[in-house]
Parts: C-alpha cells; structure tokens; sequence
C-alpha cells in the first residue's frame, strides 16, 4: 500500500521535474522542506545551519512549522508528502515508528565516522538537542528560602500564590510522584492515580494549565503565577533581560527532540546530508550559545566555556540531577493516560 | 413563463451553491463519515462513546449550559440598549449603529487578548482596585468563568442588538399611542404591546447568539480555566493531543446534530408567526 503511494508520489514529482527541467536540471536546484517549531528559533537554525548548508552543497532548505504528529500522519497516508525532515519529540518518535510513518535513516551517510554516541541513534531519528522541564519561580516573592524541589512546589504553605503546571500528563505525573517521595530510579511504570490523587493536593492553586513555552513564559513575567513547570532555554533571555526568575535543575525532566525523516519524503538523501552538516561542532556549539539545548554533537562541548556548559540539561552535574524522561514508556500508554488525564482536569 | 423565469433566477445562486457544496458540505460530510470509520472499517465504537463517556456529556452540557448564560446575558444587557437606539431618530441610529459595530473590526483574538491585559493579577482592574483600597490580595478573574462570559459576552453583543433593533423599528407606533389612549400607563403599554412585538427580533438575535456560542473557541481556552473548556477545545485534543480523530468527528456530529434540534424546537415553537423567522423584518 504504502509502497504504491510512494511510487505515485515519485512519478509525479518525477513528472513536475521533467515540465520544469530546463530550469532546475542540476540536482543542487532541490529544496528541502524541515519542519520545526517556528518561531524565533527558526531565523537561528535558518542563519546558522540552513543558509551555510544551501552555499556549501546548493541544496536549498525551506523551513515550515508547527510540529505536529497529526499532520505527519496525514502526510504519509495520504500519500502527500512535503516534508523531508520533521523534529518530533521522544513519544511521538515511538508512536510514528510503530505506524510506519517514519523512514530509516541512513547512519552511513549522516556519521560515516561512527562518531555519534549509541543513544543518539535511533532507527527512525536522530537526536537533535535535549531540553528539561523544570521548576522555575520568581526570585522576587519568597524572602529567604527559595523553592527547590517539586515537594516545595506542593507545599502551598511555605510556598503560597497561584502556579501553574503544562497540560499534559507528560512530565507532570512524574513531578507529582516526585513530590510525593518516590525515588527517581522508581518512577516508571508510572503510578497514575496515586500522582492524580498528589495533584488534587494543588489543583485549587492552579488557576491555569500552560500549554506552549510562549504561555508559561508570560505566566511568570506577568505575575500570573509564582511558580511553573518550564523548559529551561527559555529562563535565561529572560535573565538576560533582568527579569527575577531563576530555575533549578533539580528533579527536572531530561528530555529528547528528534529529527526524522517521513516515509515517502520526496528528497531523502538531501535531507541526510542535511542531518550530517548539523552535526558539525562547531555549528552545534554556536547554536547551542544562542539556544541552550545541546544535541550529542560530539566535540561540541570543546568550543564551549566551561561555566556556559553548567548551564545546559546535559551538563553532568545538571544531568545528575534530573530523571531520564522515559519516551517508551509513554508511547506506550499515551492514549490511555491522556484520556484518564483529560477527565481530571476537565471534570 | 413564470416558473422559466424562476429557473433563471435560481441559476444567480449557483456558484453560492457550488462554494458551499466545494468548502462545507464537503468537509462536513467527511466529518460525518469519519465518525463511523475505524482502523477497521464501519464501527461504532466513536459514536457510542458519546454515551459511555462521562467527558463528552459533561463538555457537552457544559457547552449548551455556557451558550444559554451568555445568550441570556447579552439579551439582558443588549434590550435596554436596543431600545434606546430604536427611540432615535433614523440619522442618530445610523450613527450609534456604526459605533455598536466598530468592535467587529477588531478581530476576536486581540479583543480577547485584551481581557488578560486588563483581568491579570497585575492588570489594571487589580491594580486599581488596590489603589482604591478595595482589595488587598488581588482578585483572580482571569482563567474563570467570569473572565469566558466577560469575554463572549463583549464580543456577542452586537449580534444581540442589532436584529433586536431592526425588530423594534418596524413596530407601529400607533400602536403603543392607542393603548395610551385607551388608558393604559406607560409601563403597560410597554409590557402589553411593545414588548411582545419585539420578541421576534430579540429572539432571533438571541439565536444567533446560542449558536454562535456553542462553537467558540478561542475566548475559552484564553480566558478560562479547564472548569470553563468546553466541546471545540475537547475536539481540539482529540485531533492533537490523542490523534483519535473518530472520537473528534463524533463530537463534532454531535454538536452539529444538537444545533440543529436547537433549531427545530425555535421553528416548531414559532412556525405559526412568520415574523419570527425574518427577525421582525416581515413588514
């Protein structure tokens, strides 16, 4: 089935490449589309990684956005496909690999050397950069003691004012158990009630659940809330500005972004080009300068100083801290928990 | 001849026809479909967890209960206002009607943006009521029902008030004279004659206004708290959250299907007095 449709799909671009061949004859006329997250992220990836690639090989890249597991799955039984690359998170990549979404990539051509660490290499993608979601608080509300854990998230004594959480179970049980006193090591296969049971504990001091990092960002400098769940990249512009927000690392969720390659994506081997010069260290190191979520670029940590490195999810002391975000085990029970999750937050 | 000359005239809304057969039926029968399609061919399993699933009822009930207080609301507030503007002269009406319109030009998300400028803990209604000495903590209005009815209510009006005037305008006037001449007091001429004339432009704005208000959106998942989501945000997560696009087309049917029965008691309540369906624009 699939195959047929992949086959129609290549005649017919095939076919659109024949009408206009006197004008892109040359191979290096092609243009990928990598889909991302958008955003001012994405005049970063585009100055640093796609411009340089288009003048070194002339394969051109076209940026699109939002990411979307659904509109991936459209694609790909719908036999219509536009893009070549599309970054997706750990679950999805679980999910879209056991439906035949995803293409394998070609690890030959993407790290011929054999430099890349194993747990960066999955079948179907690639790691692309590691985040964590954390607790971040504003400094300028607690005298004294700050917040440092997510058992000082709940207590509401010590700690009062509203706060928010994502909305999504994702990452948001673990904190609960957490809080709760189960030990990292311990946390997965997830205890669901008992982490929903932890969360009517706060649930009347959570005016708002956030939805995207723009959101929880707002929250905070608004004085919606006085504390969050967060990704870490997007405290320190804040910081930067001199707002009063800070993170701690510990417990935080440590979690993986990947880059894959839709079945039937019209320009696979570009693409893998593609993959391969954003594993350049000393590309990966300027991103990650300007955005703090460092792939496993190997040799990348080399172009860095050592007092940004304390500052990024995977620094080993930071990495010590937080618990290892288990993909598998939600792809596993996403569906199930999402609704049981839905129900208590809507009921 | 007549009936040729009909034809002639239906030919003008065919390409009215054709868009909506291209752009709505065509989608809407998709959705349809999908709400009887599973991995394996016809199921019912999307339809029959309508029944089984608590969440479904309570959002659904949760929508329609939401669509009535808004719709209730912006009567009460928008009949005064509506009156008022059918007292004046036709030039002075134009005028008012193009400042009850001026918010159209806005669009929705920026006026609902505009709420968490004003509602937040450190907006300016807090930070004002403080200043007064009213309240020390501030007041949490944002991410409540307040805020999703506020928010709805500001954006409805319009659509209340101005079928209600066009209502009232074509009231005779004669009328309420004659009951004051036959001795009635202002107030009884106004609850025996002008308002039970007015009803059919009240009603149809009224309306519009539950119909519209069963499939917001935006004004809830901004201004509201997960107490205030309602049937559009449950689709929503159903099409990107679980990906189970049967369940969302099943909702999405069911919405649709209850619209429509909303529809049919008004018609079958006021099928017996035209004016009703033309919003008092029969005259």
């Amino acid at each position: 089935m699939t195959i047929t449709r992949r086959n129609f799909n290549l005649g017919s671009v095939a076919a659109l490449g024949a009408l206009a061949a006197p004008a892109m004859a040359r191979a290096e006329g092609t243009t990928i589309v990598v889909n991302g997250s958008g955003g001012s992220l994405e005049t970063v990836i585009r100055d640093m990684f796609e411009l340089p690639f288009t003048e070194q090989t002339g394969i051109k890249v076209r940026a699109s956005a939002p990411v979307s597991l659904p509109k991936l799955k459209a694609m790909v039984e719908s036999g219509n496909v536009e893009w070549d690359l599309t970054e997706l998170n750990g679950d999805d990549v679980v999910i879209a690999t056991k439906n035949g979404w995803l293409e394998e990539l070609d690890y030959s051509i993407i790290d011929p050397e054999g430099l890349l660490p194993e747990m960066a290499k999955e079948p179907t993608a690639l790691v692309r950069a590691s985040y964590s979601t954390v607790l971040a608080y504003r400094t300028d509300r607690y005298e004294g003691e700050q917040p440092s854990s997510w058992a000082d998230f709940w207590d509401v004594e010590r700690f009062p004012g509203p706060r928010s959480l994502e909305n999504s179970p994702k990452g948001t049980l673990e904190f609960a158990l957490l809080a709760d006193g189960v030990a990292p090591e311990d946390l997965y296969p997830l205890d669901v009630e008992r982490a929903l049971s932890k969360l009517d504990e706060i649930k009347a001091h959570i005016p708002v659940w956030w939805s995207t990092g723009a959101q929880h960002v707002q929250l905070l400098i608004d004085g919606e809330v006085n504390m969050t769940s967060c990704w870490n990249g997007r405290i320190s512009p804040l910081q930067t500005e001199g707002k009063p927000v800070a993170i701690t690392f510990n417990e935080g969720a440590l979690m993986l972004s990947y880059m894959g390659m839709p079945k039937g994506a019209p320009h696979p081997k570009e693409a893998m080009e593609f993959l391969k010069f954003r594993l350049n260290p000393k590309l990966a190191a300027d991103f990650v300068k300007v955005v703090p979520y460092p792939g496993f670029v190997p040799g990348m940590f080399d172009y860095l100083e050592p007092d940004f490195v304390e500052t990024l999810p995977t620094a080993p002391k930071n990495a010590a801290a937080q618990f290892k975000f288990n993909s598998q085990w939600w792809a596993e029970n996403l569906e199930e928990v999402t609704e049981r999750w839905t129900e208590w937050t809507l009921l | 001849m007549k009936a040729k000359q009909n034809w002639r005239l239906m030919a003008l809304l065919l390409p009215a026809i054709a868009l909506i057969c291209v752009l709505f039926l065509n989608p809407l029968v998709g959705v349809l479909i999908q709400s009887f399609v599973g991995d394996d061919g016809f199921t019912l399993k999307s339809i029959s967890k309508l029944w089984t699933s608590r969440l479904a009822r309570v959002v659904l009930e949760r929508t329609f209960w939401l669509a009535f207080t808004v719709t209730v609301i912006c009567l009460l507030v928008g009949y005064p206002a509506a009156y008022y503007m059918s007292q004046l002269r036709p030039r002075k009406r134009a005028m008012i009607t193009y400042l009850v319109l001026l918010p159209f030009w806005i669009s929705i998300l920026i006026r609902t943006y505009t709420w968490i400028i004003l509602l937040g803990r450190e907006g300016l209604v807090n930070n004002a009521l403080q200043w007064l000495g009213l309240t020390e903590q501030p007041v949490q209005f944002l991410y409540t029902n307040f805020a999703v009815h506020l928010g709805m209510v500001q954006i409805l009006l319009p659509i209340v008030i101005l079928p209600t005037v066009a209502g009232m305008v074509n009231i005779d006037g004669g009328l309420i004279k004659a009951a004051r001449v036959m001795g009635a007091s202002p107030i009884r001429a106004f609850w025996s004659v002008f308002f039970p004339l007015s009803l059919s432009g009240a009603a149809t704005g009224g309306l519009i206004c539950f119909i519209l208000s069963l499939g917001f959106y935006v004004t809830p998942t901004l201004l509201g708290g997960q107490k205030s989501l309602i049937i559009a945000n449950l689709i929503d997560l159903q099409v990107h959250k679980t990906l189970n696009w049967g369940f969302a087309a099943a909702l999405a049917t069911a919405l649709l299907l209850a619209t429509l029965l909303c529809l049919l008691i008004f018609w079958l309540a006021t099928r017996n007095r035209p004016e009703f369906a033309t919003g008092g624009l029969s005259r």
